[in-house]
């Protein structure tokens, strides 16, 4: 049992499952770099993620990724991820005993083991983590999420909006400091306490979280989140190998997946960057605002983004185009690579994407938790497609 | 600065722009170039230089104590780290432990460049590093610095350390300096990573690394260029052109060798910009191996977002974004009957006069296809030979594989071109170099006019002696206090003066890059402004 590869393959037989698919290198670039797409300008250097899971799978540690409908119901699942300010990860990275650490106290603390990983949200980290883990932890990986974009708080899941919690949460550090954070059903205190946990050990944390069991897992995930990015970002690949436009195919690609239209609505490039300095430390986010003047078919517009770790709003010309839970993803128009909030710089150019959040994050429980309001706008929620209805 | 204006307008200036197959070498006085030339390559980078200036010193009778400024484009640092030649062996410190262990030094690096270097074993993660609000991680351990430049002595040329938030708080390299210089001596020389780069410990570390590993390249090539300059008479600081176009002195080029790996491209887009006074477009730099594309915006090449990748390795070095392919004078057209099978990508590169059709040799190339048409008609001075001296082989080629040929080049040039434009519209180019001669300029979509300037053969040359300024001013503002916008007016300022005082014209002095990093382990809400700014030389 001590053999990685025997374990996440005895887990399936003991199942009865006898579909998975082996997430190789070429599965977890692809799907990092979808999920760094649909993370909304978040979710942290997907290089760290990866090299990560490179290492993973060259010590010859397996990962399977499973589809949700094939989970037991009565199986313990986690979901394991970075929480913290996206800068202070790109410049430290990690010891590589945190997840396993996390996962290890976490069943400890629930007196089960933890038989399968769930992918928390859709980032350049936090997806590749969970492959990671997987590998490390010898158990499969569930095609699901609890968001199908990033989001800056620990409790905006669709998760918690279908009623579960994330609760116990395992939080530890590269000095192996470990912290239980276990709450009940208030995961906006969980939230507060994981945030303050993770500025008191230098503004990230490693957590292991979401104790689901299979039922819950299927009842209030982001069904197939894993494949709609890994489709989204072989798109992306496949039109940098083609020279076709990388922007088209993800679009294309998102109309596949999960029969959505999203929105190019500005090419521009950044020329005013306002950081909140500070909020890493005193608040535990990337805080700040951007301002984007426009080139080519939007010269002389002018479009501005408020950001919390993910771009929050857009607004271009003074009209609102976005507001949460929709996506907004700033792309490098020739790559198809995101700007992230976390690495942007003066002078940096891109294509602005609009994408409808995924209808487990539009019901009303979820705009009163992630939508405008929750944020701090004196606004109501309208969606991406309303905001733009001119452009169809 | 006295009656400055005599000396101003006669003041010479040397330029030279190292490509694969010829250097370009220019003597300019003010806008007039009194003097080109080319001279092949050489292994060594800086036997090819003197050359072409000892040519173009020859063709003039000139006072050698005029000439003020001498400046280079040049690939000493691309070429061997594209090569693994000639590279250091470097000592790598990362002080992060324990945290940063998941992904060691050297991650994800070609295997022939890490080991050209030393590799793993010259690696060491030691406990230290800052936290972002200023705190240690955990305390450094000096003592394992000690120990591991111990083991590593006579093993490594070079050191480069690179800490966690240095960019914020350098203390911990600066530390581990110390330490590093009182095991291996002052002479080793270390490049600490907050001198090189921002925020994001892996492509910093990468940056910094290859920094140290072409430290000696770039200090042969600046010692022997002085040596030969001073040998002729010649009596002026020699500036190098960085990644951003504008130039920098030699004596701090020695130290910051990566700031010139896209020197060459960099001086080529500058002197197309001057020469056909075009702002927006494209420039396409034809050399005798590759092809440069850039895009440029007002004068200045589109930077690369994200990463750059140099020599297979990710790094966060701001750079021009730059499309090079395998196309050039001596690329090899491959052919099956009439057919053309491909375009390169080898070349036979100055070898083009024993192996080329035109001059008797066995190989088709890009060069002889223009040739066969009909399209070289004008004698070049700078090429010190005819361009064909077999007429009767190129009369033997067949007509219908020199057509498919020209279509097959031209297509390449066309996609090359449109991959570049980020608008749909039609745009001007500018077809400099040596290459430019033998490429199709008409017929290409998506170009609204190709331009190829007087003296496009040594654009890149003259991009050197044009090439401006760079400077900076940093600041420390409280922005509990202060207005941001008025800070980052006040500190481009400064900018501006420092550039005027390295001898830039104030009014065309203009702002590249703002950066903001924040003190947060300080009280208030205080932030370091740094403003890059260039302008143009008197």
């Amino acid at each position: 049992m001590s053999d990685p590869r025997s374990n996440a393959r005895a887990i399936l037989q003991e199942w009865g499952v006898k579909n998975f698919r082996v997430i190789d290198k070429e599965a977890i670039s692809e799907i990092t770099l979808g999920a760094s797409i649909l993370a909304t300008g978040g979710g942290g250097d997907p290089e760290i993620g990866l090299l990560w899971t490179y290492k993973v799978i060259d010590e010859g540690k397996e990962i399977l990724m499973i589809d949700p409908m094939d989970v037991p119901d009565d199986v313990q699942t986690a979901s394991t991820a970075c929480l913290g300010a996206a800068i202070v990860l790109t410049e430290k990275p990690p010891s590589g005993e945190v997840l396993n650490l996390a996962m290890e106290r976490l069943a400890q603390y629930l007196g089960r083991s933890i038989q399968a990983t769930i992918p928390l949200e859709c980032g350049g980290v936090n997806s590749p983590v969970s492959y990671a883990a997987a590998g490390e932890l010898g158990v499969p990986v569930v095609d699901v999420d609890g968001m199908n974009r990033a989001f800056p708080e620990l409790q905006m899941t669709s998760w918690v909006t279908h009623g579960v919690h994330c609760s116990p949460t395992v939080s530890v550090d590269s000095r192996m400091n470990v912290t239980v954070i276990d709450t009940g059903g208030d995961d906006v205190l969980a939230e507060t306490l994981a945030r303050r946990v993770a500025m008191a050990y230098g503004g990230i944390s490693w957590i292991a979280t979401y104790p689901l069991t299979g039922k819950q897992v299927k009842e209030t995930s982001i069904l197939y989140s894993q494949s709609i990015a890994w489709a989204a970002g072989r798109a992306v690949m496949r039109a940098r190998r083609e020279h076709l436009d990388p922007i088209e195919e993800l679009l294309k690609s998102l109309k596949k997946e999960r029969n959505v239209d999203g929105f190019r609505v500005f090419s521009g490039k950044i020329v005013d960057i306002n950081r909140d300095f500070g909020s890493e430390t005193n608040k535990g986010f990337t805080l700040g605002s951007i301002v984007m003047e426009g080139i080519d078919d939007y010269k002389d517009q002018t479009a501005t983004l408020d950001f919390q770790n993910e771009w929050l709003n857009l607004r271009v010309n003074g009209d609102i185009l976005c507001l949460p839970p929709d996506l907004i993803a700033i792309l490098d128009s020739e790559t198809g690579e995101p700007i992230r909030t976390d690495i942007m710089k003066y002078g940096y150019r891109g294509t602005i994407v609009l994408i409808p959040a995924h209808e487990r994050m539009r019901t009303p429980k979820g705009i009163e938790m992630f939508g405008p309001r929750h944020f701090g706008y004196d606004l109501d929620y309208v969606a991406v497609e309303g905001l733009n209805k001119h452009r169809r | 600065m006295g009656v400055g204006g005599m000396s101003k307008t006669t003041r010479l200036r040397v330029g030279f722009d190292v490509g694969g197959t010829f250097t370009d070498g220019v003597l300019m006085k003010g806008r007039e170039v009194l003097a080109k030339a080319k001279s092949l390559t050489t292994q060594d980078v800086t036997g090819g230089i003197v050359e072409a200036l000892d040519c173009v010193l020859d063709g003039s009778a000139v006072d050698l104590s005029e000439i003020s400024m001498v400046s280079l484009g040049t690939t000493h640092t691309t070429n061997a780290l594209i090569e693994r030649r000639n590279l250091n062996k470097v000592g790598i410190f990362r002080l992060g432990a324990p945290a940063t262990t998941a992904i060691p030094p050297l991650t994800g690096w070609p295997n022939d460049l890490k080991e050209t270097i030393g590799g793993q074993e010259l690696a060491y993660i030691i406990r230290g590093g800052s936290e972002y609000d200023g705190r240690d991680i955990v305390p450094l351990d000096k003592k394992a610095i000690e120990e591991a430049c111990k083991a590593m002595k006579g093993k490594v040329d070079s050191i480069a350390i690179t800490g966690v938030f240095s960019p914020i708080i350098a203390d911990h390299e600066e530390q581990a300096e110390e330490v590093v210089r009182s095991v291996l001596g002052n002479e080793i020389h270390v490049t600490l990573s907050h001198r090189i780069a921002t925020i994001s410990l892996l492509e910093r570390e990468n940056s910094t690394i290859l920094n140290a590993a072409v430290i000696t390249v770039m200090q042969r090539a600046v010692q022997s260029l002085k040596a030969a300059a001073a040998d002729r008479g010649i009596d002026a600081p020699l500036f190098i052109v960085q990644n951003d176009g504008s130039v920098m002195s030699a004596d701090y080029a020695v130290d910051y060798p990566i700031f010139t790996v896209a020197s060459g491209p960099a001086a080529s887009v500058r002197g197309s910009v001057y020469l056909s006074g075009i702002e927006d477009g494209v420039v396409v730099d034809i050399g005798g191996t590759s092809t440069d594309v850039a895009y440029i915006v007002k004068g200045f090449p589109r930077e690369s977002s994200i990463t750059v990748n140099i020599g297979g390795v990710k790094t966060n070095i701001r750079c021009p974004d730059l499309l090079s392919i395998a196309l050039g004078g001596g690329t090899i057209v491959k052919h099956n009957g009439d057919d053309v099978t491909g375009l390169g990508p080898e070349s036979v590169g100055y070898n083009l006069v024993r192996l080329g059709t035109s001059f008797g040799g066995p190989l088709m190339t890009v060069h002889d296809t223009a040739v066969a048409l009909g399209k070289l008609d004008t004698r070049l001075d700078v090429f010190k030979t005819d361009f064909v001296t077999a007429p009767d082989k190129i009369a033997a080629l067949s007509r219908p594989l020199v057509e498919n040929a020209w279509e097959a080049i031209r297509k390449t040039i066309e996609e090359t071109i449109d991959k570049m434009k980020t608008t749909g519209e039609a745009v001007p180019a500018i077809f400099i170099g040596g290459g430019a001669l033998v490429v199709p300029k008409t017929g290409i979509s998506g170009v609204s006019e190709v331009v190829s300037p007087d003296h496009f053969e040594v654009g890149g040359a003259i991009g050197t002696t044009i090439a401006e300024i760079g400077a900076y001013a940093e600041g420390v503002v409280d922005l509990d206090i202060e207005d941001r916008k008025e800070a980052i007016a006040e500190v481009t300022e400064h900018a501006k003066d420092n550039a005027e005082a390295a001898g830039a014209i104030r009014s065309t002095v203009e702002v590249i890059d703002v950066e903001e990093i924040p003190f947060t382990y300080m009280p208030g809400k205080r932030e370091k402004i740094r403003i890059r700014v260039k302008g143009q030389v008197l």
